[in-house]
């Protein structure tokens, strides 16, 4: 059995945008929801995190940085992009210094659209994500004892 | 006997060979040989001397011995004032004087009349001086090989080689320290004593800077002012008990201890000079200067332990004369408090290690004064852990400075990697300091309930509050040496093999010690407590003693086996951005400019002024050095 | 023979401490969320919490960092094992010491600046600590004339009634040692973000699930230690010291959740001016009246 999912721990980080996601995000994760019935917790150290978080769209001076923080998250990891901008750059998509999406940049597992960002919708891609947190999870497991 | 003799003669010569020879192999050759010969010889009377019953003691008096301290003396006393004429330093002249011409009246007005039948003796409390003195001291004689050819090296060019003279004063000081131990004739341990003052003196005062000749004065002056208050205790003996000989005035003093005051107060005077306490300490700090296996011999491991082996040897005569007792008690715990903390706000390793010295001498001192079974138990520990772990920290520190250029804590960054194995011994010697299950820990605790059952609140304070700020310390300069990042150049590769013997010899010492520390206990320190006390004290349950060996064996299993070989993959440290070079901690910063994230210990140095701190400690037990004695003297005369 | 009963006692502390421990930190959690209105997480959350980690990659930025935190685990547990076999209080207090130092040095060996700056604040909250935690011990060895915790056991009355200043002050200094705010400088469980996670900044996966573990150990450990008070010569007392151990836990939480961080100036100062007070006056009243 994996237990990915009965804790997931997430960071979040905000590349290029209106920031609007971004607050949506912090609003989902704000005690009123009260995420951390479900094990959530907002750590803002990807060696402890689970699932990243990524709103706004990736440009030639943030992309080195989502980059970093994928590397050094520790494997099971998912990516949410979370937004419009950061599916796939969106509004800001043909600015000058815009690359697009996350995916330009790291591989995404979930899509959230929205603009800015539904709190459903963010809840929906989270449990998603954490199917697919799961299945990595048990893959890691298989794997090791393969090796 | 013969050992005795030989092994306080033995030095002496081959100091003497030394002076001579100017060959650097030929040196080698003979400092080795003649350290073998010392240790082995230590060794042996040690093994000797175990679990006997009673002290050995040896009918020997000799006029010739007797003249030829008288002479020694004046030696001593004329080269001080040669010195302190040629540097202009008054204040030395006047004491050498002083004591020069209170010497010889003593020697040819009064000692005539006593005569000492059993001149030398051992007991198990000698046994364990000889025990550091020849195994620890005669190693780091060996170790002075290598570290004094990298100091030569660093030298500027031209400078005169002065290792001979090095080298002679280091046996000298031997033998001097073998005398003091062995002495039941006070006269005797008196000259031993004012020649390891002389050889302190000198070895300070080595490169001849001004800051080394200015706090080489500092030094004699202070040790003078012990030698005259040791000259008083000879004069008062002599008079109220009419003996010179040590173990008569103990017995004596335990039978009237109210006469005995004036006489236990300046000898406490004096230990308290030699073992830097509090106001005294200044001495200490400033012999820093000296080359460091002068540091680790005689300024933490031997010579001030000469000063609290007199402190401990006067023990059951403390414990029933409450003068001196509380002149012993209040300036140990000061100065244990006081130093503990002073030594939170140094960066410079040979001063952390000087204070802690002082601390820890300053345990000592509390130990003695209370003068119970169970506290001179825990000051015998002190004592014999102290000495080896203080040098293998010293000889660590004094090696990492020829090869990384400082003897700044801040500078041992990542010295895990750069000298992966002096990091570990010198980790070891730190954990051997603060932390149980080792050695110092163990005798710590004995410490604690010693002033626990002797019912004094503010010794407990103290050590309560001295321990934490101890933790501190300790722990921040370990952690400095933690530090492991990328593969910075191995640098040790260079280090003299005279030099990792010694440091190998000190690290085995102290996993033997640590473990063995039941057995020291059965077999030395308990018949010494049954000689004195004719009780034995077991401070700490075997049981917990044995807990602590198997928990020392993990931690050394841990050190020097168990670190570096975890298999996981290899990450970068977390930046909060874009690392440039992760091992270099630099990242990318929000001007697209390179930012290196440095951390520097904490020094609190506005929590702890240690000028304040120094100043307030100075005078409190300055002040209170100055009632004691008064009031000793007070005593002395009513009753005469 | 008593070392024999220690050996029993490590194992069976190893066994049920983190069993215990868990159960204490859900409900810390279960606690916390319903003092700020919320439901909060399934009481076994800490128990997924350290189960995931240990599924998650073995990383590490050196070599070094998890061996020291695996015996930091080990010694806490062998603390545990000597303290509640009635063994000595000392050399529980030495053990547990040093398995905060080498916490302490796991999180220097990272040389992460994050974990550094959590480390040198962990220093400084063991040389906060420290001195009331020897008083506490002095204190109990003059009620009862002993170091053993099993000394407890011999009274007429529960040592708490000569010690309670004592008491008052090692309650102070608990909330330091169950790094619970306002004194969790060094890391903290809540998301403090200045620090990113102290101490533990570099710690991931399993090295984090064995810190995690360590905790719960300490905190049984340390409210065993609550609970050492209010033992006497009767069964009845242990569960009595049961009930007052799990009531400091709640006062804990209370503050916990009531008080914001402070600077580590007033943590020193405070607990140092407590330490002399409390344990001065106590040891004092016990040494001379």
């Amino acid at each position: 059995m994996a237990f990915a999912s009965k804790s997931p721990w997430v960071i979040h980080y905000d590349a290029s945008s209106c920031n609007g996601c971004d607050i949506e995000v912090l609003a989902a994760l704000c005690p009123g929801f009260d995420a951390e019935r479900f094990g959530v917790i907002n750590t803002g150290n990807p060696k402890h995190a689970d699932i990243f978080l990524v709103t706004g769209s990736v440009n030639e001076r943030n992309i080195s940085v989502i980059k970093e923080i994928y590397d050094q998250m520790v494997e099971p990891k998912v990516v949410v992009a979370c937004g419009i901008c950061a599916c796939t750059g969106g509004i800001f998509h043909d600015c000058y210094n815009v690359i697009g999406g996350v995916d330009k940049a790291i591989p995404v597992d979930v899509y959230a659209p929205g603009c800015a960002v539904r709190p459903e919708a963010i809840i929906d891609a989270v449990v998603q994500a954490v199917g697919i947190l799961d299945e990595k999870s048990k893959a890691l497991a298989a794997a090791r004892k393969g090796a | 006997m013969t050992m005795l003799g030989f092994l306080i003669l033995f030095p002496l010569a081959v100091g003497a060979v030394l002076l001579a020879i100017r060959n650097n192999a030929a040196r080698n050759v003979v400092v080795v040989a003649s350290a073998l010969v010392i240790g082995l010889a230590s060794i042996w009377l040690v093994a000797q001397g175990l679990n006997s019953a009673a002290p050995a003691r040896f009918a020997f008096s000799s006029t010739v011995v007797d003249g030829l301290c008288t002479l020694v003396g004046i030696v001593v006393a004329c080269v001080v004032v040669a010195f302190g004429v040629k540097y202009r330093n008054a204040l030395a002249v006047v004491l050498a004087a002083v004591q020069l011409v209170g010497s010889l009246v003593f020697e040819f007005g009064f000692a005539h009349g006593a005569h000492v039948e059993y001149a030398l003796y051992y007991d198990q409390l000698t046994l364990l001086m000889v025990f550091i003195i020849g195994i620890i001291g005669s190693a780091i004689c060996v170790y002075a090989i290598g570290y004094m050819e990298d100091f030569q090296a660093h030298e500027p060019e031209g400078a005169p080689d002065k290792r001979p003279t090095f080298f002679a004063l280091m046996f000298v000081f031997l033998s001097a320290m073998f005398l003091i131990v062995f002495s039941d004739h006070m006269v005797w341990l008196f000259t031993g004593w004012e020649v390891t003052t002389l050889c302190s003196f000198l070895l300070i005062a080595y490169t001849r800077t001004e800051e080394a000749i200015r706090n080489a004065f500092r030094q004699i002056v202070m040790n003078l002012l012990g030698g005259i208050s040791f000259l008083v205790a000879l004069y008062v003996s002599l008079f109220t008990f009419g003996t010179l000989s040590l173990s008569e005035f103990l017995e004596l003093g335990q039978a009237y201890p109210q006469l005995a005051v004036l006489a236990v107060t300046a000898l406490a005077f004096a230990g308290i000079t030699k073992a830097a306490q509090m106001p005294f300490h200044t001495w200490l700090l400033g012999a820093m200067v000296a080359p460091t296996p002068t540091s680790a011999l005689l300024h933490s491991s031997t010579m001030v332990k000469a000063g609290v082996f007199l402190l401990v040897k006067l023990s059951p005569v403390l414990m029933v004369c409450p003068v001196p007792s509380a002149l012993l008690t209040f300036i140990g715990a000061i100065t244990f408090l006081f130093c503990s903390i002073m030594a939170i706000t140094q960066s410079n390793a040979k001063r952390v290690l000087a204070y802690s010295t002082i601390a820890n001498l300053g345990l000592i001192t509390a130990c003695a004064g209370i003068g119970t079974p169970g506290a001179v138990w825990a000051a015998a520990f002190l004592i014999l852990f102290h000495a080896i772990a203080k040098s293998l920290l010293f000889l660590c520190v004094g090696t990492a400075e020829h090869h990384i250029g400082s003897r700044d804590i801040e500078d041992m960054d990542l010295l895990f990697d750069r000298m992966p194995s002096l990091a570990r011994f010198m980790m070891l010697g730190i954990m051997c300091m603060f932390i149980a299950p080792f050695g110092m820990l163990m005798a710590k605790w004995a410490t604690l309930q010693a002033f626990t059952e002797a019912g004094d609140i503010a010794l407990v304070l103290t050590l309560a509050f001295g321990s934490a700020a101890t933790f501190m310390f300790w722990a921040k300069w370990m952690g400095k040496l933690a530090g492991i990042a990328g593969q910075p150049k191995n640098v040790e590769l260079s280090v003299h093999s005279s030099e990792w013997v010694p440091i190998m010899l000190m690290a085995v010492l102290i996993a033997l010690g640590c473990v063995g520390l039941p057995l020291i206990s059965l077999n030395l320190v308990e018949p010494y407590l049954y000689l004195v006390f004719g009780e034995l004290a077991f401070p700490i349950g075997l049981d917990n003693l044995i807990i602590a060996a198997v928990a020392v064996i993990l931690m050394i299993i841990i050190l020097f086996s168990g670190l570096g070989h975890s298999t996981a993959r290899r990450a970068n440290v977390y930046l909060a951005g874009v690392s440039v070079d992760n091992n270099e901690r630099t990242f990318r910063n929000s001007l697209s400019g390179v930012t290196q994230a440095t951390a520097r210990n904490w020094y609190m140095a506005d929590w702890f002024p240690e000028k304040r701190l120094d100043f307030i400690g100075t005078a409190v037990c300055a002040a209170f050095i100055v009632g004691i004695y008064a009031m000793a003297v007070y005593f002395a005369i009513v009753l005469f | 023979m008593q070392v024999f009963i220690t050996i029993l006692g490590c194992i069976g502390f190893a066994i049920l401490a983190p069993l215990v421990g868990c159960l204490l930190a859900g409900l810390d959690r279960k606690i916390s969320a319903r003092m700020q209105g919320r439901v909060g997480p399934p009481l076994l959350q800490p128990y997924y919490d350290v189960r995931k980690l240990l599924e998650k990659d073995h990383v590490a930025v050196n070599s070094s960092e998890g061996v020291y935190i695996t015996f930091a685990l080990v010694f806490a547990i062998v603390a545990g094992g000597i303290f509640f076999t009635g063994g000595n209080l000392l050399m529980c207090i030495f053990v547990i010491t040093l398995s905060s130092l080498l916490f302490i040095v796991a999180a220097y060996s990272s040389r992460s600046p994050y974990a550094e700056v959590g480390a040198e604040r962990e220093t400084l909250q063991v040389m906060a600590y420290e001195p009331m935690v020897l008083l506490m011990a002095v204190a109990f060895f003059l009620a009862t004339g002993s170091f053993q915790v099993s000394a407890a056991f011999g009274l007429d009355a529960p040592v708490i009634t000569q010690i309670w200043l004592a008491f008052l002050g090692f309650l102070f200094i608990l909330t330091i040692k169950l790094r619970k705010s306002p004194f969790d400088l060094s890391y903290s469980h809540h998301a403090h973000q200045e620090l990113v996670k102290g101490v533990t900044t570099e710690m991931s996966g399993p090295t984090l699930a064995k810190v995690e573990v360590m905790h719960w150990c300490e905190s049984v450990l340390f409210l065993g230690w609550t609970g050492m008070f209010f033992l006497w010569g009767n069964p009845v007392s242990i569960a009595v010291a049961v009930v007052v151990a799990l009531a400091a836990y709640f006062l804990e939480i209370w503050i916990d959740n009531n008080f914001a961080r402070v600077k580590w100036q007033a943590m020193l100062g405070s607990a140092w001016a407590v330490a002399l007070v409390a344990g001065g006056v106590n040891i004092g009243v016990l040494m001379y009246l």
